[in-house]
């Protein structure tokens, strides 16, 4: 996994790229956790993400909850099909904020 | 060309038991599947249903710790159907606590059961033969 983040009027841009499987969620999370904590608002960008599988689908649940918690938002943008379908999986689209 | 002149195979391959060759779990099931006259997405829900029962094994059997140990992976099939086999010398598995969580209590963990539920016909758990302490059993009938 790789990423980016850009910053935008208080929106940080989190563009992640590769493969994200539980041997690389802590490093997702500590690029992810620190913009929520500072309460930006967080757009994840997985249009480059190929596979997610229950260890990511965790990380995105962990993020919506800080954020909700602390008054932010963390939206998803750009979801690559296989990663909606995990999501749809999980039955979390109505959970999670999809754009 | 219809699912049924699906070839028979059986592969078995070896991994260190650790997170980082979880990719290395899912380039050999890609490299299987590659051979099988199935969809692309039930490829991806066959690699996504192997790697969690791997990352299991990972995460449970063996704690995430550090382990010399390997676990063996096997895929077959064999008139349509497909059996995939995991053998580990891990913690010995207790069936009666393996359960996912309740699809709408929302937190992080306890999915990737859910996942392999989902996407397979039946999972079954047995002792393993020796030296294998854990044999895990996921199937499907690629012919529906």
């Amino acid at each position: 996994m790789s990423y980016r983040v850009t910053e935008e009027n208080n929106i940080s841009t989190v563009y992640l790229d590769g493969e994200i499987d539980m041997d690389v969620t802590e490093r997702a999370k500590e690029v992810i956790m620190p913009l929520i904590e500072a309460k930006k608002e967080v757009h994840l960008n997985l249009k480059d993400v190929q596979y997610m599988d229950s260890s990511g689908i965790s990380v995105l649940i962990e993020s919506h909850q800080k954020a909700t918690e602390l008054g932010t938002k963390v939206t998803l943008k750009e979801i690559s099909k296989s990663v909606l379908k995990v999501i749809m999986m999980a039955k979390l689209e109505q959970i999670l904020n999809l754009d | 060309m219809r699912q049924s002149q699906i070839i028979n195979l059986d592969e078995k391959r070896d991994f260190e038991v650790n997170s980082s060759n979880l990719k290395h779990v899912r380039s050999f099931c890609r490299e299987v599947f590659e051979k099988l006259n199935i969809k692309q997405d039930l490829k991806d829900e066959l690699v996504l249903a192997i790697a969690e029962a791997a990352q299991n094994i990972v995460k449970h059997a063996y704690n995430n710790e550090e382990t010399e140990d390997k676990m063996e992976i096997k895929i077959s099939v064999s008139n349509g159907q497909l059996e995939i086999g995991f053998f580990d010398k891990g913690r010995p598995v207790e069936k009666d606590k393996i359960r996912h969580r309740k699809i709408d209590d929302i937190k992080p963990g306890g999915l990737g059961t859910f996942f392999i539920q989902q996407i397979m016909d039946a999972v079954v758990f047995k002792e393993g033969e020796k030296p294998w302490i854990n044999h895990l059993i996921l199937s499907k009938n690629l012919n529906n």
